[in-house]
């Protein structure tokens, strides 16, 4: 019962004019950018970050929010009629997606992405709102070497999830975390890393770093591989799915929200895993087993669900224990830090408006995309007709003018040009930019939390293998590990990664 | 012995170079002991960490066949680079408006189908565009013109 009372407290915050406006304007500028071909999730939310300095940090939350939704399911768009996922978690969505709007059925395809966010968005809103507070009182009660323990987790299973090599991987946390430290050490007030330059006291800027890794960089890359995308946009037709494609589609629904919630809780779960996870259960469950892979409505239905529940339901360890578990969240944490707000147990306690308000203003976001969507989808098809060339000078002046405008320093726009030529080598090398930003964003929280543990054990470091709650969180990281150096278990990922 | 995958070897060396460089580094600052953890203590072990992993990659390097490195194309990433800096310059002591048209008429020459007269619309449609969004309706303190 109290739950329902706090989300009618959040509705309340949500509703309110100023941040329901603030909520759609977020919604419709991430369809917006996130529908242009070449611009995934995270530079969307990258872009648009400026969008939200002036604002208290209620509305910025709810606009983020909104920009979030927007920017996921702008990501499908692009998968189904270019057949580019615009990010890890729409892969799947390309297969029968893309095959779907060959055969001239764009307009269902779209129609039910939209219609399964929606639905499995509302199911990962009520999860949060239930389970999101006990969890928060558990992580209030961790001690620093329970943290660190978690962070190690954290870190160990977005690295196992992602693509690529594993050792590379953890070397690019690793690069993270050190390039996190840079600036003021808060213990003893020394400047670290600064090489005597006085802009760099407060830390690199994580915006500026953002958009050099996802945005710039990105830009780049589009540059030299100049590909001719085939674009659909001829015969969308309606986007209303038929009544035997939602007969088709409701139990794809419902175990695509299922196992999306489920895995999205994980650390290093969230979007992409949910998605794979529920093309393949769909594979086999689904009856009669219709021809997967050609343009299978339930081949979108399922997937689209999943991830976006599992991108919802990432914000339990975002909002509980101020853990990002992807890229996306990692960027929503650096904004909340932008407000001056700590992400972490206690937000909930002593910001319920913000906390409530936030929860109840993703349910708010989905039913708003799903109204600006299914009408408004001629013109997302239009945008997708705009050439790259006129694209990308628009994304260098957002990224400028985004790197500057967080704390007005022209430094932050050096260090964006100095961070693209860095992120530029790096990604020619194959070593994937995702995995350093989660360790930029936790590597100061994890310091600080190692000190304190070592600080309460006296300097006695098996205090995180013999406290059992650290003990087993570490535990499940060796284990992730070693579970993906067996060769068996390796060639199926590859195998998972490869589909 | 023969890199079989010089990608990763370079990537290897580029590890231990990155977290060679914080372990060097951080030695200016106090290390402290365990109970009560310098600031050089943090960056010594995660340098120390990266270093190695970037040697097992490395001479992985030498077991393992992998993908060449692919050719770098200087233009793209060489003119956004260029352009940001310009960008940056500008601003500063030239205002948003000036800054606004060097990135775009600049960045523009990263891609080879550039065409100057649509180039130079474009700019002034984008500078229009962030004077009227960044300035005017959200009001982020951007100087519009030379401040002196």
């Amino acid at each position: 019962m109290e739950t329902l009372s706090n989300l009618a407290f959040g509705l309340g915050v949500a509703l309110s004019g100023q941040n329901l406006l603030y909520c759609f304007i977020g919604c419709f500028l991430a369809t917006l950018v996130g529908v242009l071909p070449g611009i995934g999730p995270v530079a969307t939310v990258a872009m648009l970050l400026p969008f939200t300095f002036g604002l208290g940090p209620a509305p910025a939350l709810i606009m983020l929010a909104g920009i979030y939704y927007g920017a996921q399911y702008g990501g499908s768009t692009t998968a189904i009629l270019v057949n580019i996922p615009g990010e890890s978690s729409s892969v799947v969505t390309t297969l029968d997606g893309h095959q779907m709007a060959r055969r001239g059925r764009a307009g269902p395809a779209l129609g039910i992405a939209a219609i399964g966010s929606f639905i499995a968005g509302c199911i990962a809103t009520l999860l949060i709102a239930y389970f999101a507070p006990p969890l928060a009182e558990v992580a209030l009660k961790f001690s620093p070497a329970e943290y660190f323990s978690l962070m190690v987790l954290g870190l160990i299973a977005a690295v196992v999830l992602a693509r690529g090599s594993l050792l590379k991987a953890i070397a690019m946390v690793c690069f993270g975390i050190l390039l996190g430290l840079i600036g003021t050490d808060v213990n003893s007030g020394v400047i670290r890393f600064a090489f005597g330059q006085a802009e760099l006291a407060d830390g690199l800027g994580f915006v500026a770093l953002a958009m050099a890794f996802f945005g710039i960089t990105d830009v780049v890359l589009n540059l030299e591989h100049k590909e001719k995308q085939q674009v659909f946009t001829s015969r969308i037709g309606s986007v209303l799915p038929t009544l035997a494609d939602l007969r088709a589609c409701f139990w794809s629904t419902v175990r695509g929200t299922a196992l999306g919630s489920l895995l999205g809780v994980l650390p290093g779960g969230g979007a992409l895993l949910a998605s794979f996870a529920a093309y393949m259960v769909e594979k086999k469950f689904a009856k009669p087993p219709r021809a997967f892979g050609e343009g299978d409505i339930r081949g979108v239905a399922a997937p689209e669900s999943a991830n976006n529940s599992g991108a919802q339901t990432s914000f339990i360890p975002m909002l509980t224990l101020g853990i990002p578990s992807n890229p996306t969240m990692a960027l929503m944490i650096g904004a909340l830090m932008i407000q001056g707000i700590a992400p972490g147990p206690q937000v909930m306690t002593e910001r319920p408006e913000l906390f409530w308000g936030l929860i109840a203003s993703m349910w708010v976001g989905n039913l708003m995309l799903l109204v600006l969507n299914l009408p408004l989808v001629g013109l997302w098809i239009r945008l997708l007709a705009v050439p790259y060339r006129l694209l990308f000078p628009a994304i260098f002046v957002f990224c400028c003018i985004g790197a500057y405008a967080v704390d007005n320093k022209i430094f932050d726009v050096y260090e964006l040009a100095a961070l693209s030529a860095v992120g530029y080598v790096l990604l020619k090398l194959d070593c994937e930019p995702a995995p350093m930003v989660l360790g930029f964003i936790l590597g100061p929280m994890m310091e600080e939390n190692l000190r304190r543990a070592m600080m309460i054990s006296f300097g006695d470091p098996t205090v995180l293998i013999t406290r059992p709650i650290s003990a087993a969180f570490l535990f499940a990281a060796v284990a992730l590990l070693a579970a993906i150096a067996l060769p068996a278990l390796r060639a199926k990922r590859e195998e998972a990664m490869q589909e | 012995m023969r890199i079989r995958s010089p990608k990763d070897f370079w990537a290897g060396l580029i590890f231990i170079a990155i977290g060679g460089g914080f372990v060097l580094l951080a030695q200016q600052y106090r290390l402290g002991d365990m109970h009560r953890m310098g600031p050089a203590m943090f960056p010594t072990l995660v340098g120390a960490l990266l270093a190695a992993l970037g040697l097992i990659v490395a001479l992985r390097a030498f077991a393992l066949d992998g993908a060449p490195v692919p050719r770098f194309d200087a233009r793209p990433i060489g003119v956004s680079i260029l352009a940001i800096v310009l960008f940056g310059i500008a601003l500063q002591w030239l205002g948003l408006i000036a800054a606004v048209a060097m990135l775009v008429l600049v960045g523009a020459y990263a891609a080879r189908d550039v065409r100057p007269l649509e180039n130079l619309a474009h700019a002034a449609a984008l500078i229009v565009f962030s004077v009227a969004v960044f300035v005017w309706l959200l009001g982020l303190p951007l100087p519009l013109w030379p401040t002196s």
